[in-house]
């Protein structure tokens, strides 16, 4: 799960790392109370989970109240990446020379977290060239303060912005492993004139697996409802622009239905994984679902049916068809009673396939203009 | 790495048999003819499932059975020490079929099995399947699975059998099937699985079956380069068109930056000498030109 920039801010606080002074803000009225506490100038942040903020126009600098009203207004009208945004973060405006890049992730190649920082910040971790990084294995147990302070001297590092950068990575690492993070980035870090550091962004995501241990963040339910219906049911389901619900029994299956979409020229309207042991009443409960998409126009079930009784998929259809209006179902039902299966859906309206690839075709047909 | 599965026969023991899930499979796994001598179940000690003795702890089920492998079916937050007694006890393969296990518990089992020398496959697999010798550790479909030369490794589950049932449906029978798991980190890589798949002279050719995500992909193919791998390889990677940034239903199948996309797997294997098919459907005449 990822955090809004506020959310990781608040837990870069709890650990001891600096950030600028700051409010949340859901309306124009209450940035400008905001600023009030904050004072000019400020920064105007749109809150959203997409990347691309600053391109899209989600950041603004302001030195008047006008100013800040009227970037206020805009930025909450703002969709960066298809994300509407519902929050700004005004936030005192700090003067800077230089911009560092610091984080905690985990290299899943070498099977092990790393720190990885670098003196040219402010830019997206994967352009930065590879002779401006450096990184330290993290060991279970956590980072050693000597391998902290080589990271320092790699860098350059030198009095006050040394001994900073020391104790923000060792409080990163303290979070990262205590909050089970699988990512905490800090972009930009920024240097200040007294050579002081300032966490200016926050990007962290949590290990969702570990969510049990840290029920204090159960509460950050999804805001999207369809993603929260889904949680509830226990799916993994993606929401997607395209025109073709694709639910299936298995998240690699459901993946390479989409490609299969996708190479007959269509597009998938989400990505909904049944689970494992799909029973008729997951079934029914994911065609409810798709059948709230706004964007669907086909639906394309792939059941290969291993332990899963595809006879049970066959009646939790059915089930969803006599309940709710839903867009042509298109199903591919293979594996274990699949004769009987499709016996139960003649006469339902479901068009029934042997293999993936002709019940995708005939989705994408029926969507296609 | 040497990863040594039970032989035709031998005993093996299911923790967390007398769960919903635990026990469908085991009696699936008695079904197929795997030797599953004994389940585990703290607080169960004496019962009987599926006519298989359950012990409270490994210790006693090992003593009572001599088993060296275990499948693991508990809930992800006690799987951590329940393969730490496993370890301890002296069992020397765990295969973790359990979902949703946090990372750094991922982490710590993985070095336990480095202290011991023992070795763990996934979490979140489906286990592992050698035909021949009657032996399913996991939940597939045993019916996708026929005996014959190839070994099948994959990412996925369902993509697992739906490639056996392909192949075997195409006279393409396997000598091993073995899923990894769907999770950011597999305690067996696939770079593991081709090693073992080089010194096993019953396997005439490997069909690995990735995804987006990480680079594991990528792994294997650089050490198919520098090693050298002189069997038919033949490859598929699903997500080519996933979005970036989204978990696509498994932990592990996310793409960050140009970090994990299917473009970089496929141009890694092709690199490797392997032919990669970009449906499901075209593996196995890739396999039979491939011999």
């Amino acid at each position: 799960m990822r955090l809004f920039e506020y959310q990781g801010k608040e837990l870069f606080a709890k650990y001891g790392i600096p950030v600028p002074r700051s409010r949340l803000a859901k309306t124009p009225a209450q940035a400008l109370a905001a600023l009030d506490e904050i004072g000019l100038p400020a920064v105007i942040k749109a809150q959203v989970l997409s990347g691309g903020r600053g391109k899209a126009g989600g950041v603004a600098l302001v030195r008047s109240r006008e100013e800040a009203e009227k970037e206020a207004k805009r930025i909450l009208s703002l969709r960066v990446a298809g994300e509407q945004t519902r929050a700004l973060l005004v936030e005192e405006a700090y003067e800077h020379a230089e911009e560092m890049y610091l984080s905690i992730s985990l290299d899943r190649g070498r099977r092990e977290f790393v720190a990885l920082a670098s003196r040219r910040g402010g830019i997206e971790v994967e352009s930065l060239a590879k002779s401006t990084k450096s990184e330290v294995p993290i060991a279970l147990e956590g980072l050693a303060e000597s391998d902290a302070a080589s990271l320092s001297v790699k860098l350059g590092l030198a009095a006050r912005t040394g001994s900073d950068f020391r104790s923000i990575l060792l409080n990163l690492e303290r979070l990262s492993r205590e909050e089970e993070c699988e990512l905490s980035e800090i972009n930009p870090l920024a240097v200040r004139p007294d050579g002081s550091l300032v966490a200016l962004d926050s990007k962290v995501v949590l290990d969702d697996n570990a969510l049990f241990r840290h029920p204090e963040f159960s509460q950050l339910a999804p805001e999207d409802p369809l993603e929260g219906e889904a949680a509830r049911s226990g799916f993994a389901f993606v929401r997607l622009d395209g025109s073709v619900a694709v639910v299936g029994n298995g998240a690699g299956l459901v993946l390479s239905t989409l490609d299969l979409v996708a190479d007959a020229g269509g597009s998938a309207a989400c990505f909904l994984d049944l689970g494992g042991g799909a029973q008729r009443e997951r079934v029914e409960a994911a065609l409810r679902l798709v059948s709230k998409l706004p964007n669907a126009k086909a639906v394309l079930l792939n059941i290969f049916g291993g332990i899963t009784r595809t006879t049970d998929v066959a009646e939790g259809l059915v089930r969803a068809l006599s309940q709710a209006p839903i867009a042509p179902v298109y199903a591919r039902i293979s594996g274990a009673e699949e004769e009987e299966a499709h016996a139960l859906l003649s006469g339902s309206g479901v068009q029934v396939f042997r293999t993936s690839r002709e019940a995708v075709l005939a989705a994408v047909r029926e969507v296609s203009p | 790495m040497k990863i040594e599965l039970p032989e035709a026969g031998e005993p093996v023991i299911v923790q967390g048999i007398t769960g919903k899930y635990g026990s469908l499979h085991a009696r699936l796994m008695l079904g197929f003819g795997t030797n599953v001598a004994a389940g585990v179940t703290p607080g169960k000690g004496g019962a009987t499932m599926e006519g298989v003795p359950v012990y409270d702890s490994v210790r006693e089920a090992l003593d009572a059975t001599r088993a060296k492998a275990s499948v693991l079916f508990v809930p992800a937050p006690a799987l951590l020490p329940a393969a730490e007694e496993a370890l301890r006890a002296g069992i020397r393969l765990l295969v973790v079929i359990t979902e949703h296990v946090p990372i750094r518990d991922t982490l710590t089992l993985l070095r336990r099995c480095q202290e011991t020398g023992a070795h763990a496959i996934g979490p979140n697999s489906p286990g592992v399947i050698v035909p021949s010798r009657k032996l399913k550790l996991g939940i597939m479909p045993a019916p996708s699975f026929l005996e014959g030369g190839v070994a099948l490794f994959s990412r996925s589950g369902t993509l697992m059998y739906e490639v056996a049932d392909t192949l075997s449906l195409a006279g393409l029978g396997q000598h091993v099937a073995l899923g990894v798991g769907g999770d950011p980190i597999s305690c067996t890589t696939l770079t593991d699985c081709l090693d073992w798949a080089r010194a096993m002279d019953e396997v005439r050719s490997v069909v690995v079956v990735g995804e987006i995500g990480g680079d594991a992909e990528e792994r294997l193919a650089e050490h198919a380069l520098k090693v050298g791998f002189s069997k038919p390889l033949v490859a598929y990677i699903a997500g080519r068109s996933a979005p970036r940034e989204k978990h696509m239903g498994h932990a592990g199948a996310i793409i960050y930056g140009d970090y994990g996309t299917a473009e970089s797997k496929i141009a890694a294997l092709r690199r490797a000498g392997a032919k990669v098919a970009s449906t499901t459907s075209e593996i196995p005449s890739l396999v039979k030109s491939a011999r």
